[in-house]
């Protein structure tokens, strides 16, 4: 995918901060940096470092303290309420609706833009994912590992531009959370959208193009080889 | 640990965790669900007490004598001179209601002749002019005199010393008739009256009028016992007032407070969906709460013994609130009975008025009463808790409220709430076969909207489909959520909509079939001068039925009074004589319910056809044997029928109607009731009707429906106040659902959000979910109301109902407006989510 087609959010100067007992907090200031689509990121750091706020004005949910975000396409800046259209979220909880089997989960988002083949998509989805044979259980018949593969399909079954993933292996086991993350990795490749990880788990952050650090209220963008890389690119 | 040590400690922690929740949204509807139904039942005891306390003194104040006999028929030489002899004093007094007419006017009124001799007890008070000051007189009226009281006085347009005439004599109004002091019997009865000597009421009465004679009897406690002794043996048939037995009026009180408790099952059940729909939002918060004490070695005995304690002191706490409001409310409850239901009494100058004396035991019972019905609605909700344990920390996982526990807790309650509240055989039935009906109609409509719906919009797309496929899914907490609103608009339908219909149907319908003129009861000789009265001015006599007086005495050999104890329309209506009817083929505005009805050429004529609600009632079967007094004499029929009313062929009908055959066997004035239809300037005639025969008694339709209005006016008062306590109740259920599923909501509109949708998808979705709660709740509401309105309209009034199908729908929108608007501002809260939520998580 060159630049010149891919859309991409960039963030100007960017600051967070909040009120608490009257006192002002600031998570990180004067962050300037550009998400592209087909490119992976990684967001490390303590908790409470301010990982998920970026992660909410990444995805235009949230308005900044100060500075800037803007959402372009084709060279084009564009509302930023068109990127609310093209963002999908991966969580730590799954959260899968109880009440619904994994194919009607997976079939939601299609359902709601009017997709008259939703199901039929759903069940593609889902059998990309391994999940084939699990199209009518609830989420509480499958386990973590496929619960999460579930979301997976879900987030990416309508083909957003950006995956938002915060701590998608945070809840499973090293086996599950391995073959979750080849599997997200390989599912953004093949849909050409940006990945955004939020993530405690360095061999994970290791997977992603860029690493963005937060430390000590400062975020700092490493560079790859610094980080020993196994499997760096996809 | 000492186990009082252990309580204190509970009690301390208990107190501790309500004070920290009490300020959470679920603890509070829970409040005020449970404040709602005490405040209602408090105020329904507490007022009922005081009548029945006001009803008791009154049966004293009103006697006018230790003991009152009264019958249709004056007491032979023989039982005369017996009750005489049994009692210290004996005094007579004589009644008729009858028509009395003045220059073009006329009006009904219940003439009473006393002699000197009267009153026995008590103080007869009467005014010189209207508005004049009352006094006490030692004497009713000299002859050639009558007092009319100030109502009569004027509906008659007449003045103090202007000559009335009643069948040919002429008599003087000489006072205002203000009180007398033995109107026991007409306790409830406003019809004006007037008051004239004995000899003269000899003068003009008709052969066959009937007189209900009343003895006054003065007697001291051991004379009555032997007299209410010989009562039984010698004259069964009569009626027998004691000061120590009941009140007539404290039947009818009993039978209204009966009803309203059985309404009251519907609140009930509305406030178990509240509660059970408020246990599921509370469940996951107690359980944890739980789950950690038990980490922290606390015995589940421990937890559950403070989850009570915690709300016990929730309800504890509500009591001074509930307390004071239900006294005011039971004040203001007694002003109003005085004011519109009692007014007749209190102007007849009782002695005994309606006094507002809060009962601190009954409060304290009813309180009881109904913590213990709040306990077995939270029942569940504790069941859940013993089977929680650590586990569920562990692996995030939680026992949810079984159903069936649920439904039988609900189940326990209501089944107890209407077997404590019933009276009456068919009027429980009614009303419980219609709830019940209304709810498994709301039932069965939720499941096929539901389930039909997602059916039919599966191969679409788009927010329509989606809601009603998240709709299905959600079926159980839906369906929860319907029943509670549909039976809240059910209630509010019946009770306002059967009201207003139920008038103009009454109007409409009597007129078209039963002519404006219904004569209630004529004799021979009269019914003869009404036809060729008719015959003169040409007007028709649409229907024309004979009949007799009969008093049951007995039921299958027992006394009436003994077999009978629980109130009903119809014990009230037979301790009076019934009119019982003759036919030889079953008459065309009746049907056969049950046995046979007679052939003309059979030889037993001791049989009875009795009509099926006073079967239901009196709990009669087919083969029972009632003991009838028929002009002095006792006989005995055998049921072999029971027969029901049906519509097409006239308004008259009997609850007992026997063979033609047995005529012969009975000596009785024979009486007759016939309708008829006037035009408007033929209502002039009447009074020369009337000056003929004082006695004969007709009702005109413009007189029934005035009454017939007043009473409504009344009951539709009195149904305001319960339509607002629904209104109320129903915000709440709306408002304890949402709690139920507002968790679940809010993460459904955050997963929305996080698809890249916008807020307005979720408030749209929001709307359209109302919309159908709302579609299908009214729906469900207006066909059960119809239901009910055809199965009471036809049982209880004999009409056809026939819905205003504009008005129904009118009725449709303004539900779905009103649920919907309601239902998106309580869901306010699940509409405020964000994807940060779920990654808060």
């Amino acid at each position: 995918m060159t630049l010149s087609s891919a859309s991409q959010i960039e963030l100007h100067n960017v600051s967070q901060s909040f009120n608490h007992n009257a006192q002002q907090i600031t998570l990180f200031q004067q962050l300037s940096l550009c998400i592209e689509q087909g490119q992976s990121y990684a967001i490390t750091g303590p908790s409470g470092s301010g990982k998920s706020s970026l992660l909410m004005l990444m995805a235009g949910l949230e308005p900044p303290t100060a500075g800037q975000i803007s959402y372009i396409e084709h060279g084009r800046s564009m509302p930023l309420a068109l990127l609310r259209q093209n963002i999908g979220f991966v969580f730590q909880q799954f959260h899968l609706l109880p009440e619904l089997t994994a194919l009607h989960n997976v079939a939601l988002p299609l359902k709601l833009r009017g997709e008259k083949n939703a199901e039929v998509i759903a069940a593609a989805s889902l059998e990309k994912v391994g999940l084939g044979h699990r199209l009518n259980h609830k989420p509480q018949q499958l386990s973590g590992g496929e619960q999460q593969r579930a979301a997976i399909a879900r987030a990416l079954v309508f083909q957003p531009k950006f995956i938002f993933a915060d701590e998608p292996t945070g809840n499973l086991d090293s086996k599950s959370a391995a073959n979750v993350a080849d599997l997200l990795f390989d599912c953004c490749r093949q849909n050409g959208a940006a990945l955004v990880i939020v993530t405690h788990s360095p061999p994970l952050a290791a997977r992603a193009q860029q690493v963005l650090a937060f430390n000590n209220g400062n975020c700092t963008l490493l560079a790859k080889p610094q980080m020993e890389v196994q499997d760096a690119c996809y | 640990m000492r186990a009082t040590e252990q309580l204190r400690q509970n009690l301390q922690l208990a107190w501790h965790f309500y004070q920290q929740q009490k300020q959470h949204s679920k603890e509070r509807v829970l409040r005020w669900v449970q404040g709602i139904l005490l405040l209602f039942i408090v105020t329904l005891s507490q007022t009922s007490a005081s009548i029945q306390a006001y009803l008791g003194q009154n049966l004293a104040n009103l006697l006018g004598a230790d003991l009152v006999l009264s019958q249709p028929l004056a007491l032979t030489a023989s039982q005369h001179a017996e009750l005489t002899a049994m009692a210290e004093q004996i005094v007579l007094s004589q009644s008729l209601t009858t028509t009395l007419t003045h220059n073009d006017q006329w009006q009904r009124a219940t003439l009473k002749a006393v002699a000197e001799d009267y009153p026995l007890q008590g103080e007869l008070r009467s005014a010189a002019f209207p508005g004049g000051p009352d006094s006490a007189s030692s004497q009713g009226p000299a002859i050639g005199e009558i007092w009319l009281d100030s109502r009569l006085l004027a509906a008659l347009g007449l003045q103090i010393g202007e000559p009335l005439r009643i069948g040919g004599q002429q008599l003087i109004v000489s006072r205002i008739l203000l009180h007398e002091p033995d109107r026991l019997m007409e306790g409830h009865n406003v019809e004006m009256r007037a008051l004239l000597h004995r000899q003269d009421l000899q003068q003009f009465r008709g052969a066959d009028d009937i007189i209900q004679h009343r003895y006054l009897v003065e007697a001291n406690t051991q004379q009555i016992a032997g007299i209410r002794q010989w009562h039984k043996t010698h004259l069964p048939a009569a009626q027998l007032h004691h000061k120590h037995g009941a009140h007539p009026l404290a039947l009818f009180w009993q039978r209204t407070e009966n009803f309203i408790g059985l309404a009251s099952i519907l609140l009930f059940f509305m406030a178990a969906i509240a509660m059970q729909q408020l246990s599921r939002a509370q469940l996951p918060q107690q359980q944890f709460f739980s789950a950690v004490c038990l980490s922290l070695g606390a015995s589940k005995q421990k937890v559950l013994q403070i989850s009570m304690l915690k709300w016990l002191f929730g309800l504890l706490l509500l009591l001074p609130q509930v307390l004071l409001l239900s006294a005011l409310c039971h004040w203001l409850a007694l002003q109003w009975l005085k004011a519109h239901v009692f007014a007749g009494q209190e102007l007849a100058g009782s002695v005994a008025t309606l006094i507002w004396q809060p009962n601190i035991t009954l409060a304290i019972k009813t309180v009881f009463a109904s913590a213990a019905i709040f306990f077995v609605f939270n029942l569940p909700l504790w069941l859940a808790l013993w089977q929680c344990s650590v586990r569920q920390l562990i692996q995030q996982q939680q026992r949810s409220i079984s159903n069936a526990v649920l439904f039988g807790c609900a189940l326990l309650v209501l089944g107890g709430l209407a077997a404590h509240y019933s009276d009456n055989g068919l009027l429980t039935a009614m009303l419980l076969g219609s709830m019940i009906t209304s709810i498994a109609l709301l039932l069965v409509l939720s499941w096929l909207a539901l389930s039909l719906g997602e059916k039919l919009s599966q191969p679409f797309s788009g927010l329509l489909p989606f809601a009603l496929y998240m709709m299905k899914q959600r079926l159980l907490s839906k369906t929860t959520q319907i029943l509670g609103i549909g039976l809240a608009a059910f209630l509010l339908l019946f009770t306002l909509m059967l009201l207003k219909d139920l008038g103009d149907n009454m109007a409409a319908h009597q007129r078209a079939h039963d002519g404006n003129l219904l004569v209630t009861q004529a004799s021979a000789t009269q019914m003869a001068d009404i036809e060729v009265w008719a015959a003169q001015h040409n007007l028709t006599i649409r229907q024309h039925k004979p009949f007799i007086y009969g008093q049951l005495s007995h039921i299958n050999g027992g006394l009436l009074t003994e077999v009978m104890q629980k109130p009903s329309d119809s014990l009230a209506a037979f301790n009076r004589p019934v009119r019982l009817h003759w036919s030889a083929e079953m008459p065309g505005n009746n049907r056969l319910v049950g046995g046979q009805w007679w052939h003309s050429a059979a030889d037993n004529w001791q049989q009875l056809s009795v009509e099926q609600e006073v079967m239901t009632d009196l709990g009669l079967q087919l083969g029972d044997k009632l003991g009838l007094v028929i002009g002095g004499h006792a006989i005995e029929f055998s049921i072999v029928a029971s027969h029901a009313y049906q519509s097409g062929a006239g308004a008259i009908t009997f609850w007992l109607q026997m063979p033609p055959a047995a005529l012969a066997h009975i000596s009785a004035p024979q009486y007759s009731m016939a309708s008829l239809e006037l035009q408007p300037q033929q209502f002039s005639l009447l009074p020369q009707l009337w000056q003929q025969h004082p006695s004969l008694r007709m009702v005109s339709l413009q007189e029934l429906t005035q009454r017939f209005d007043n009473s409504l006016a009344m009951v539709t008062r009195l149904i305001s106040g319960f339509a607002g306590l629904i209104m109320l109740l129903a915000g709440i259920v709306m408002l304890s659902s949402v709690h139920a599923v507002e968790a679940k909501e809010q993460k459904k509109n955050s997963i929305i959000l996080s698809f890249g949708l916008s807020k307005r998808t979720c408030l749209q979705l929001n709307m359209i979910e109302w919309l159908v709660t709302g579609a299908i709740a009214a729906c469900g509401a207006i066909v059960a109301t119809w239901l009910a309105g055809l199965l009471i309209y036809q049982s209880q009034f004999s009409l056809t109902y026939q819905p205003d199908m504009g008005w129904l729908l009118g009725i449709l929108a303004v539900i779905i407006t009103l649920v919907t608007t309601l239902g998106m501002l309580l869901s306010k809260h699940s509409l405020s989510c964000s994807v940060r939520q779920l990654l808060a998580e």
